[in-house]
């Protein structure tokens, strides 16, 4: 064996002798650039001899060549043998060029580096002269052209079948697709002629009530189609542990059926959009809560809802997709996000590589917000995480003109403070006919800053307006009077809502302080906050600070991420590499139960006030405050 | 002593004034200054700390009042004046609260009578005045402006304001310079709340008295003992929109199991113990004034706290 040591990185492999400088590269994991499949006759992968005993006929390739090259000892990889131990430096332009592309949600750049992969091959049929098997002379040509070393890959069975067949009806011109799944490589799929530029990916957010998928071009880093729809589990109850007692009764079958089907019917209406084939789906990544995730892959949930609260599984699974009935390629893989515990799941997992906060020295405090509420705080080196129950005032629930984010809901408002008449602004602006969560949140800003209501949210019925009125039930103030709305009736917002709001955002704010303390950080330490969540795109992040539903740090410093599920099941998907850091987050991320949590209570009657009972953690919003009351007079 | 009693606390409990003298634009034979604590109740500290008051709680109305109460006080209960007179010179109190129950009549609409009731009051006895206004947020506003008004220059203190219910009481202390008392249900968190509304609506710290809310011994004492501990820690340490004196009152001693299930002839004395032990405890937790229902509770918790101040030297303890 002859040892060859690879420069810049001084990465060392041992060889036979007379083996060619490429395949030591290649087993060293180092691509380089073979356009030709290392036939010679692209002259692409240069590298310089900078040591020891190698045979390379210069003088036939000399048209390669500059002169330069040729005076620091330049030669081709592939044609070069080594003969004793060598060193050999590898130039930057030798290398395959990563493709960075830039996914939304996300201001940095990542590698396209998907696990799976199309190589096209142009193989020499055998002879008497080289009667190697099929199989070989297919590995081999696939390592030539930048494939896995032959001998790493593993090939199943039914593939195995068809190659004989289509090597020989194809002329042995054949396109294979290899996968990087937790064994090792795979030949997943082998196809007559040039198919490499068909490759696929599908990313997918498996919410409790929605399902959006995200197809993308392997081969390209582009994403080729967008589709959502509702998860079809709701026809087995509305809410996640509705669901589980469902499976408890009737069994699990229906409930992973229905959740495969709701992806299906993504991918279906991706695909068809993008005017693909679903057989050219060789992956598909699913970034979902715990309970969703074990429903999809038909584990039993029934132990995560009832005390202690233990998932079956925490790490992340590759499983093939055929099996749990997802339609790809026959062999398409499924890789599912990990989880820290029953209420940290994939989707907050995704959240956290999405906003990039596990890389990062500086300390970030991530939100996600739904029906249910997750927090984490930390960086890099270390993480805690809570759970708990936001009620659904914030997404339009529990509210009596409250709505989901579809045409007529308000999800922008201010009012003068004056003639406390409010502007709103409504999806696809037409008339108003509820208020979203990110409208119910300015609403509540705003009410304070006009002295609407006090700091406990109660209507200061003493004011003498038109729009400030005491309903049937409660004290209430018109956000539009009937005439200007699509419901025939006057949209307003009592008191009584007010108060659900407050014990919403009380609950949040609550969770991130016991997390704060947990960790002994200040607000004045946190770098970043994060907002991930179906409202998380709408939010203004001042209104969110006045009503306390966040700890008080510089606006500029508050980001919001929309979707981080999907933004984290897209990285995970083009980029490979991102896989493997999701398990050590995972293990990282110290769960908080908030039950459990003394102190908890405390810091939710303190958050119940707009925006919290002390003050001093909320400087530039009393600030405000005195300045809306002082013009008020 | 050797101890420093203060703890390391630079927090004051603000003062707030109750009643005028004649020199002072009232007819009260006194004013009482409290708060201005530094640190817990009947330590060994030099100035002593200020013993509590003891407020004696009567009515206008006696239908709606404690059967013990009028089992005890007889035909007194049916004239607020003397009740309030007696309070002064038979009974010991440093305090007079009226109750306005009157008020609790279906449809009450007398405002008239309400500021006549505080008028004879006011004339009966020259102790400073504590009055709880209507239940009804009906007639708040009318209620507490007509005793405002007939009461200006005494330096009343005003009940009840809670976080739902005190834009009236406090429109009527902040026009006829009366203070107030600020109840809310056992929370330090709440207390603090309503305090920074009252502030804000123009009610000045030095005319809040705060009420944590006070459960029966046995039944839930503890957490407002609990309550009041932490209010008195967190002013002590420096948070000013706690930093107000404190007052408590057991009202439910009265009509607990232990007293309604006790044998006739020992009723009485179940009560009043019932009542003067929660009023020590409540001292020892920092209230500054203690409101009571039974006539032989005040002299109880004034003996108590006199006792108490003489012993908190430890020389003497042989």
């Amino acid at each position: 064996m002859r040892t060859v040591t690879f420069l810049p990185g001084y990465r060392k492999i041992d060889v036979p002798r007379g083996s060619t400088i490429l395949d030591a590269a290649q087993r060293a994991g180092i691509s380089i650039n073979v356009v030709c499949g290392g036939q010679g006759k692209c002259g692409k992968c240069i590298v310089y001899l900078q040591s020891g005993r190698a045979e390379f006929d210069q003088q036939k390739y000399l048209r390669f060549f500059s002169e330069d090259e040729l005076n620091k000892g330049a030669c081709l990889a592939c044609e070069t043998t080594v003969q004793g131990d060598l060193q050999v430096l590898i130039p930057e332009s030798t290398l395959i060029q990563e493709q960075k592309i830039l996914i939304e949600g996300r201001d940095t750049q990542i590698e396209l580096h998907p696990s799976v992969r199309k190589y096209y091959v142009e193989l020499e049929p055998p002879t008497l002269a080289d009667p190697s098997p099929d199989l070989t002379r297919l590995l081999w040509g696939i390592q030539k052209w930048g494939g896995p070393v032959a001998e790493k890959v593993y090939v199943p069975l039914e593939v195995m079948r068809e190659i004989p067949t289509l090597l020989r009806h194809s002329n042995w011109r054949v396109t294979g697709t290899i996968a990087l799944v937790p064994g090792g490589y795979r030949l997943v799929d082998l196809q007559e002629n040039d198919t490499s530029n068909r490759i696929f990916g599908a990313a997918i957010d498996l919410g409790s009530t929605t399902v959006v998928a995200y197809i993308w071009d392997l081969l390209r880093g582009k994403v080729v189609a967008v589709a959502s729809n509702y998860n079809k589990q709701i026809s087995c109850g509305e809410d996640i542990l509705a669901r589980v007692n469902f499976a408890k009764k009737n069994g699990l079958v229906k409930l992973q059926a229905l959740a495969a089907e709701s992806i299906n019917t993504a991918l279906t209406a991706a695909s068809n959009s993008a005017g693909i084939d679903r057989e050219d789906i060789y992956e598909v990544v699913v970034a979902g809560n715990t309970v969703m995730t074990h429903m999809l892959l038909g584990i039993d949930p029934a132990y995560i809802i009832a005390e202690p609260y233990v998932p079956v599984v925490q790490r992340a699974l590759s499983v093939a997709a055929g099996r749990i009935g997802i339609a790809g390629n026959q062999n398409c893989g499924l890789f599912a996000f990990p989880a820290v515990s029953d209420f940290i799941g994939g989707d907050i997992i995704a959240d956290i590589i999405s906003c990039g906060m596990s890389e990062h020295d500086e300390i970030s405090l991530l939100i996600d917000i739904g029906t249910n509420f997750e927090v984490v705080l930390g960086n890099k080196e270390w993480m805690f995480s809570c759970a708990g129950a936001a009620g659904p005032a914030l997404e339009g629930g529990e509210v009596l003109f409250g709505m989901r984010a579809n045409p007529g809901a308000i999800e922008k408002i201010t009012i003068d403070p004056y003639t406390l008449d409010p502007t709103y602004s409504t999806i696809n602006n037409i008339k108003p006919r509820g208020i979203t969560g990110s409208g119910l949140i300015d609403l509540l800003a705003e009410l304070i800053s006009a002295c609407v209501i006090d700091r406990t949210g109660r209507i200061n019925t003493q004011i003498e307006h038109k729009r400030v009125r005491t309903g049937a039930h409660f004290p209430e103030f018109v956000v539009a009077f009937a005439a200007e709305t699509d419901i025939g009736k006057d949209i307003v917002i009592t008191e009584n809502d007010i108060k659900n709001l407050i014990m919403s955002k009380a609950s949040i704010h609550a969770a991130c302080v016991t997390l704060m303390k947990q960790a002994g950080v200040t607000r004045h330490e946190i770098n970043t906050i994060y907002f991930a969540g179906a409202f998380g795109n709408f939010l203004n992040k001042k209104n969110a600070t006045i009503i306390g539903l966040i700890p008080e740090i510089g606006l500029d410093q508050i980001k919001n991420i929309g979707n981080g599920a999907i933004t984290g099941a897209n990285l995970a998907l083009i980029n490979r590499g991102v896989r493997k850091t999701l398990d050590d987050i995972a293990k990282k991320i110290a769960y908080i139960e908030l039950n459990a949590e003394p102190s908890f209570m405390d810091e939710y009657t303190s958050s119940t006030f707009l925006p919290h009972t002390d003050l001093t953690l909320f400087p530039m919003v009393q600030q405000l405050l005195d300045e809306c009351r002082l013009r008020k007079g | 002593m050797g101890y420093d009693l203060h703890f390391g606390w630079t927090g004051v409990i603000g003062p707030v004034t109750l009643g005028a003298t004649k020199a002072e634009g009232g007819t009260r034979k006194m004013a009482y200054h409290i708060g201005g604590g530094t640190t817990l109740p009947f330590l060994d500290t030099t100035p002593p700390s200020s013993s509590p008051l003891v407020a004696l709680e009567i009515c206008d109305n006696p239908e709606y009042w404690s059967p013990i109460v009028r089992h005890f006080c007889g035909d007194l209960v049916t004239t607020a004046d003397d009740w309030a007179k007696t309070a002064e010179t038979v009974y010991g109190a440093d305090l007079v609260r009226l109750y306005l129950t009157s008020t609790r009549e279906r449809n009450f609409s007398d405002i008239v009578s309400i500021g006549k009731t505080v008028e004879s009051v006011l004339q009966a006895t020259a102790l400073p005045l504590i009055i709880e206004g209507s239940n009804e947020p009906r007639i708040d506003s009318d209620v507490f402006q007509k005793c405002g008004e007939v009461a200006q220059g005494e330096k009343l203190l005003l009940g009840t304001a809670e976080a739902s219910r005190y834009r009236s009481i406090a429109a009527s202390a902040i026009a006829y310079n009366h203070s107030l008392i600020a109840q809310s249900p056992i929370d330090v968190n709440l207390a603090k709340q309503l305090n920074i509304l009252l502030r804000e609506i123009g009610v000045q710290r030095d005319h809040i008295i705060i009420d944590p809310y006070t459960g029966a011994l046995g039944y839930g004492f503890e957490y407002s003992y609990s309550a009041m501990e932490r209010i008195r820690f967190s002013a002590l340490k420096g948070d000013a929109d706690l930093g107000m004196p404190m007052i408590s009152s057991a009202i439910d001693s009265l009509n607990i199991k232990e007293v309604r299930e006790a044998d006739p002839e020992q009723q009485d004395d179940m009560a009043v113990q019932w009542e003067y032990y929660t009023g020590i405890a409540a001292a020892v937790a920092g209230a500054e004034i203690i409101s009571v229902r039974h006539p032989k509770t005040v002299g109880l918790l004034k003996n108590a706290f006199a006792s108490f101040k003489k012993s908190a030297d430890f020389s003497e303890v042989k």
